[in-house]
């Protein structure tokens, strides 16, 4: 079966001048959001909030809970069962955005009216009510940054081995391009920024690498070959020679996404919504951003005319 | 075309029977026969506090303690200023937070003026009589208190982690609290993890001035009736360790009040066994400790050390002769309590005491709603994969469908091998890999598609479909091994496990698209005849 017909040709370095500006442009949006929400929007895991202890009457689900808080505009990052799932208690914490810290001793009071609303009067018990340190310290994003930007050197240095420095440089340009757009997307969608979206993260930079791989050698396979067209020309064949690679493996990919985006629940949903703006933008920059890097390197350079 | 290399055969089979052997018990659980533990390990695969939950621990930190021990130590301090002037105070007397020091003369207190200087930062000074007090500000109390907290919560996170407990989490709560959840942990471990975590563990060592079968009798010899009396004439009564007590003599002792050798002084505790082969811990002192408690065994030859932990007295050993660097204590341990005692001498003592105030079993932090529905999604999702892969590759498909779950098999049995906890960055880490495996696989097929079409044989077009892709598949995959790496070295917590699952994940995968999915197609068509390919 075959999704591209063979002998596709879609001209796609024609069109990467554009693809140059939509992305300065998502990047900049990005940043202008990120310095409008004064950085990340950092989860309690990162820095603190509130927490509760809550013993209900009657049965209750997780997910009940964390509806019944947003509805009355008091989202919950985490709720979490305490004891045997009979006794119905629940640890449930909130971001100091939802509440702030001089504000937890009213709190109380109006979380009791909001599940007593729903639940009924005397439905819900708040045991404890306390404000509470982050759990991991921010030394952990800085040590994250550190191995992640060691990791391009890595990168680097491997691709340059195999490939040529243009080609190395290029797939980390487009790895630096997708944790932005990723980044700036998470910061204006005011996306929590949990130890999760740490971990889609750093998942989106290996697919981005993997994919740029698979392109940078199409592109050096094809350049053994005795070349009588031009770099441009290669370099749009290239792609358009595993182009139904691209889109099947970019099918298969989604699939999965799309099931965690959809059924997986709120905590999930974070998770595989980061996954699926990653992906997109990393098969994207594969081609549109460092292919054309590569392509940019040698026009300046003047090996291209 | 060539035959599968039985090589690789057997080396693929192997690798099943131990992931199946390491995963049994992941998934049987409480079901496993009786005779497995004795053949086979009985540890599955560990879940981490995001997926599975595990002890939730509420501590009450008693931070009030520490203005306490902040008077004793300005008290000590000021005793050896004061000494250095030759002045002797008539007497020191703590109450609350206020330290005062009666003089026998106006001059005395006189020259005790100039430590004034030395505290007015941190405590009111009042005059009054031949007496000075110094009370605590309330500001420098806060600043104690919260120091103390800082330091307890310090401690037990070096505790748990010695323990061997991975990513536990650990936070302050309100203003004297500490909220503790460690993952999973079976019911003998969770006593032993909380005696750890609450356990003060502070150590001294103090000569022993006397002990008898009753406090009564003991407090009578000294004409006191309570032990705070004894305390004003410089002594302390302390029980002895029921489980040791060797003669009906030794159930309590008389010691000096104050020890001049502490566990602070410690350089090192580890698990030993005595002459008799029973638990005992070892521990050594280096640098000021060594010398300190080298004066006092070698000042005291001929008269009892006891050892006190936490307040009993664990043993008295007479004292032979000067002992400086090596010592140990003995007594009725059994082999995990020693090895937990050393790992909370060698943490250091909690600075002021913690009590546990609750003490619960704690779903995944996730949520357990949220599990269920990331299990059933993660189900649709790769059951969406393995059809779409069989529809549109026929029975290439099955066979990256086949290597694909031999892939996720050896990874699990490998990471269950290892004790690697998983937590749901770790998953995400398998996420990755499971799609590069796919990659792999995808892009094999799409070049055996291509040379097909420059008019090569269907077997001739496996061959190079698999050769020409290999690099390929190499180059990305070295790549995210070596990124992986770097994050396992230098990330921490959740970064270290999203590290390990990928890294192991890489390395499974390279062999699955390398060598699994070759042998599957080399056993499928090696040495045969084929006119078409099912692609």
């Amino acid at each position: 079966m075959d999704l591209i017909k063979p002998g596709t040709h879609i001209d796609f370095v024609g069109k990467m001048k554009m693809a140059v500006f939509i992305s300065w442009g998502l990047i900049l949006i990005g940043i202008i959001s990120l310095i409008y929400h004064k950085g990340p929007n950092w989860g309690v895991e990162f820095v603190g909030g509130t927490e509760i202890h809550v013993k209900f009457a009657k049965d209750i689900k997780s997910d009940d809970i964390r509806s019944i808080l947003s509805s009355a505009g008091y989202s919950a990052e985490s709720v979490q069962q305490l004891g045997l799932p009979k006794d119905n208690e629940y640890l449930v914490r909130f971001s100091p955005k939802v509440v702030a810290f001089e504000k937890i001793p009213d709190f109380q009071g109006i979380l009791e009216q909001t599940f007593e609303g729903v639940v009924g009067k005397g439905g819900a018990n708040m045991l404890r009510i306390d404000y509470i340190g982050p759990k991991v310290g921010k030394e952990l994003i800085e040590k994250a940054i550190i191995s992640i930007i060691l990791g391009w050197v890595v990168i680097l240095l491997y691709l340059m081995v195999r490939f040529k420095f243009e080609f190395a440089l290029g797939a980390v340009i487009a790895i630096i391009h997708d944790i932005l757009i990723t980044l700036g997307t998470i910061s204006i969608t005011d996306k929590e920024f949990t130890l999760t979206i740490v971990a889609a993260l750093l998942t989106v930079i290996g697919y981005s690498v993997n994919d740029t791989i698979v392109i940078f050698d199409r592109i050096r396979e094809n350049l053994k070959k005795v070349a009588k067209i031009g770099f441009k020309q290669l370099v749009n064949d290239s792609v358009n020679q595993i182009l139904s690679r691209t889109i099947i493996t970019g099918i298969s990919v989604f699939l999965v996404l799309f099931a965690l985006f959809l059924l997986g629940g709120s905590v999930i949903h974070d998770f595989a919504f980061t996954l699926i703006v990653g992906v997109v933008v990393g098969t994207y920059s594969s081609i549109f951003i460092a292919s054309a890097f590569v392509i940019y390197w040698k026009y300046k350079r003047g090996v291209l005319t | 075309m060539r035959r599968a290399s039985r090589g690789w055969i057997i080396v693929i089979l192997i690798a099943l029977l131990l992931s199946v052997i390491f995963l049994t018990p992941t998934f049987l659980g409480d079901m496993l026969p009786g005779w497995w533990g004795k053949v086979f390990p009985q540890r599955g695969l560990r879940l981490g506090l995001d997926l599975r939950g595990g002890i939730y621990l509420l501590l009450g930190v008693r931070a009030e303690n520490a203005v306490e021990q902040e008077l004793s130590n300005m008290k000590e301090l000021m005793n050896e200023e004061l000494a250095k002037d030759k002045v002797l105070p008539k007497s020191f007397q703590n109450s609350g937070k206020t330290l005062t020091i009666s003089f026998f003369s106006k001059s005395d207190l006189e020259k005790t003026r100039k430590l004034e200087s030395d505290y007015k930062e941190i405590a009111d000074i009042n005059e009054k009589d031949l007496s000075l007090s110094f009370t605590l500000k309330d500001q420098y109390i806060k600043e104690l208190q919260k120091r103390a907290i800082d330091q307890v919560k310090e401690t037990i996170e070096n505790r748990i982690d010695e323990f061997g407990v991975v990513e536990p989490s650990i936070q302050k709560a309100g203003t004297d609290r500490l909220l503790i959840q460690v993952p999973g942990a079976t019911e003998s471990d969770r006593q032993r993890i909380i005696n750890i975590i609450k356990r003060a563990a502070v150590l001294e060592f103090k000569i022993v001035k006397d002990s008898g079968p009753t406090q009564e009798t003991l407090l009578a010899k000294y004409n006191v009736t309570t032990p705070d009396e004894l305390l004003s004439q410089g002594f302390r009564l302390h029980p002895g360790n029921p489980k040791d007590v060797q003669s009906e003599n030794e159930k309590f002792f008389i010691t000096e009040s104050d020890a001049q050798v502490t566990g602070q002084y410690l350089s090192d505790a580890r698990l030993i066994f005595d002459e008799y082969g029973r638990p005992a811990v070892g521990f050594g002192f280096r640098g000021e400790g060594a010398s300190k408690f080298g004066k006092l065994t070698g000042d005291n030859i001929g008269q009892r050390l006891a050892i006190v932990l936490d307040g009993t007295i664990k043993s008295a050993p007479v004292i032979q002769e000067r002992i400086s660097s090596q010592g140990r204590i003995t007594g009725t341990f059994t082999l995990d309590e020693a090895k937990d005692l050393a790992l909370v001498l060698r943490s250091g003592a909690l600075p002021v005491p913690v009590d546990v105030e609750q003490e619960q079993t704690v779903g995944p932090s996730l949520g357990r709603d949220s599990i269920e529905k990331g299990k059933l999604s993660m189900i649709v999702g790769g059951v969406a994969v393995v059809l779409f892969m069989m529809i549109f590759y026929r029975l290439q498909g099955v066979i990256a469908n086949i290597a694909l779950g031999l892939n996720m098999l050896f990874i699990m049995g490998f990471l269950s091998s290892f004790g690697v906890t998983l937590t749901l960055p770790g998953i995400a880490g398998l996420v990755l890999t499971m799609g590069m495996a796919m990659d792999g696989n995808i892009i094999t097929f799409e070049r055996i598609k291509e040379e097909l079409r420059v008019g090569k044989s269907p077997l001739a077009a496996i061959d190079a479909g698999y050769e020409r892709s290999l690099w390929t598949v190499l180059d990305s995959n070295i790549t995210t091994l070596l990124t992986a790496l770097i994050l396992f070295w230098f990330g921490t917590g959740p970064i270290k496990g999203f590290a390990v699952t990928l890294s192991v994940g890489i390395i499974f995968t390279i062999f699955s698209n390398v060598i699994v999915a070759r042998v599957i197609a080399d056993l499928i068509y090696g040495g045969k005849k084929v006119e078409a390919l099912s692609i």
